[in-house]
């Protein structure tokens, strides 16, 4: 029993980097934007995010708030980074796969440049401390797995609910996905599609920042160049997993936390099975998944991916 | 045209004289007898782990032979990035070019094909390269046994947690030696053996780091520069303690406050070994173990934490010790370990 208490404890904060990513990632795509570049946002946001209060602490302990300060200057460097990529490839009309790629390198040599600069080597920060909800986290299983972790958790569950009313049951979000499902419908009926693909855009890359910043800050409470290590283009994937639908991709990034959690607590059973097969558990459930599910893509929004230009009719 | 003309010859002289100037500063090099060492790396020479520890070498050894040694590294270098700046580093006249780890093996063999006049060195390796290229290899079943002793003489719950990163070259050689000595102070203690498919994903190993606590171990160890990420999830436990394959992690805020003891690679002997071979006229074919019997590996615990240097652990450490200095291949059965019965 406490086996799988603990695997359920652990999952539900180590989902949280993933959860935010991929929700941003779906506010992107729902606008018919594909940004491949998370992981380089992701980047910034956690060099920004542990920059603030390593520069005021000098490497040592600091106020609390010193590590929100440092959120909200990721979330901020986020939106900005979300802006930039809306000039590349809404108003420009890049490519949006290439000008992703283009945004993960610049995100990720970036924030290593300036780490690099600023700090140093790998450096640890103090972090966000645990939070512990009064009554509910003592109470037997359930307070363990959901109310003994620090507020950035509860803030990313709570805000599935939060972005599934902005979705479906908003303006802004009927417009989000009018813009992404039928870009020309929306224009002919006022919708200012290229603004609302930037609105999208920066939400996007705030919670990509966002997600970046839990990791340096909450989770692995350091900082190394590579740090994200490919955990961007999982929530790229997870959103096809989801099914563009904030309730289901929670629900990806529980299950692949989960069997992430899952691999490492039964290699340290000393089962006789290779290693290299429990490492790759997360990502053959990502697939498999993905597969039976692939079918039923009435959800997508159909016009992911394509620039959109009223000038010329498609 | 005619301009066309003048710009190419401007061009042309530019680049005559460019690299002329470097020609001339390579002969310099020559004339003063220093070898010049290039380093490849694919993290950073303050990683606290694998990197730093080669870096801190080759400046140790720049030191014992003031004089003999120039150096220059590149950080950052995915294989498939280092062959172009490997290439660099030849053309600019480096005689000896060090590409620290496994994966630049294929690369290396190539370009010693290619370069038969320039001296290579990969590791960890225990083959025997072509005549240009050396290869080294620690022996690090020997730091991870004497961590072993320490972790199993330390646990009090009886678990003790070894973060991997992939169960090859050094450290599945440093993972077994820990799994040994813990089994010789300690044969009832549970060992709890997890991978995490990368040397760089620190996050991962702090996650594995949190499994294995959450699971019970109360000291853990880990090997690679992802290591830093588990040291880090460790020092958020109030009770679990480290045991580090690197002194630089003595240096950390985590390392000064859960890191027992840690032993690191003295690579200064390896690449003063190299160094003396080329000034003497072997370019390679050579692969160089490293242990404690040749000063290959240093030990040390740490100062901030005296109270876990027990008499017993003491002495247990130091009989590990002199016997390692005594002779090299005292755990030659480090290979036979097998974690699936732990």
């Amino acid at each position: 029993m406490d086996f799988v208490v603990n695997l359920l404890a652990m999952c539900v904060p180590f989902s949280v980097a993933l959860l935010l990513a991929s929700i941003g990632e779906m506010f992107n795509q729902r606008a018919g934007v594909f940004n491949l570049g998370c992981e380089g946002v992701m980047a910034m946001g956690a060099f920004i995010g542990m920059l603030v209060p390593f520069m005021i602490g000098k490497g040592g302990e600091v106020a609390n708030y010193w590590n929100y300060l440092g959120i909200l200057a990721a979330v901020m460097v986020g939106a900005l980074l979300g802006l930039f990529f809306g000039l590349i490839v809404v108003t420009f009309r890049a490519p949006q796969g290439i000008a992703g790629i283009g945004l993960q390198m610049f995100g990720v040599g970036t924030a290593g440049t300036l780490f690099r600069h600023f700090v140093g080597g790998t450096q640890s920060v103090v972090g966000i401390p645990n939070s512990p909800v009064p009554l509910l986290s003592k109470i037997p299983v359930v307070g363990d797995i959901f109310f003994n972790h620090n507020l950035l958790v509860y803030f990313a569950f709570l805000f599935v609910p939060v972005a599934w009313y902005i979705l479906f049951k908003t303006s802004w979000g009927l417009k989000v996905r009018a813009v992404g499902t039928y870009p020309r419908a929306a224009d002919s009926m006022g919708i200012n599609v290229n603004k609302t693909r930037y609105q999208a855009l920066m939400l996007g890359g705030a919670l990509a920042a966002l997600s970046g910043a839990y990791l340096s800050l909450a989770q692995a409470k350091m900082f190394s160049q590579s740090l994200i290590a490919g955990r961007g283009f999982i929530a790229v994937a997870l959103v096809y997993f989801g099914h563009w639908h904030p309730v289901q991709i929670m629900g990806g990034a529980l299950l692949f936390s989960l069997a992430q959690t899952f691999q490492a607590a039964i290699q340290g059973l000393g089962i006789n099975f290779p290693y290299e097969f429990a490492v790759m558990l997360p990502y053959v459930l990502v697939i498999v998944v993905l597969s039976f599910t692939s079918r039923n893509q009435t959800t997508s929004p159909s016009a992911l991916g394509k620039p959109f230009n009223r000038e010329i009719r498609t | 045209m005619k301009k066309l003309l003048v710009i190419v010859l401007l061009v042309s002289l530019a680049c005559g004289t460019v690299f002329a100037g470097g020609a001339s500063e390579t002969a310099a090099a020559k004339e003063s007898g220093a070898v010049k060492i290039a380093l490849i790396i694919e993290n950073t020479i303050d990683d606290k782990g694998w990197c730093q520890a080669m870096y801190d070498g080759i400046v140790a050894a720049q030191a014992q032979m003031p004089g003999k040694i120039e150096f220059s590294y590149s950080e950052n270098m995915p294989p498939v990035d280092a062959g172009s700046i490997a290439r660099q580093y030849v053309a600019d006249g480096y005689d000896l070019i060090v590409a620290h780890g496994a994966q630049y093996k294929n690369l290396i063999l190539e370009m010693a094909g290619e370069y038969p006049d320039v001296s290579f060195a990969f590791g960890t390796s225990a083959e025997v390269g072509p005549s240009n290229v050396f290869t080294y290899m620690p022996e690090s079943e020997e730091t991870g046994y004497l961590s072993g002793l320490i972790a199993g003489l330390t646990t009090k719950q009886n678990i003790v947690g070894l973060v991997g990163p992939v169960d090859g070259g050094d450290a599945a050689r440093y993972n077994r030696g820990f799994v040994l000595g813990v089994k010789a102070v300690n044969p009832d203690a549970k060992i709890q053996v997890a991978h995490t498919g990368s040397f760089s994903d620190y996050v991962k190993a702090g996650e594995v780091a949190t499994s294995q606590i959450k699971n019970g171990a109360d000291v853990l160890t880990g090997s690679s520069q992802q290591a830093i990420g588990a040291l880090r999830a460790t020092a958020e436990s109030p009770t679990a303690m480290w045991v580090g394959q690197d002194i630089a992690q003595f240096s950390t805020a985590e390392g000064q406050k859960k890191c027992i003891a840690a032993s690191s690679y003295n690579y200064a002997a390896v690449i003063v070994g190299m160094v003396d071979k080329i000034n003497s006229g072997v370019k390679g074919g050579e692969c160089i173990p490293m242990n404690f019997n040749n000063d290959g590996f240093i030990f040390e615990f740490n100062p901030a934490l005296p109270q876990y240097k027990t008499p017993e652990i003491t002495a247990a450490v130091d009989k590990a010790l002199a016997d390692f200095k005594a002779a090299p291949g005292v755990l030659a059965n480090w290979s036979s370990v097998d974690y699936s019965t732990l």
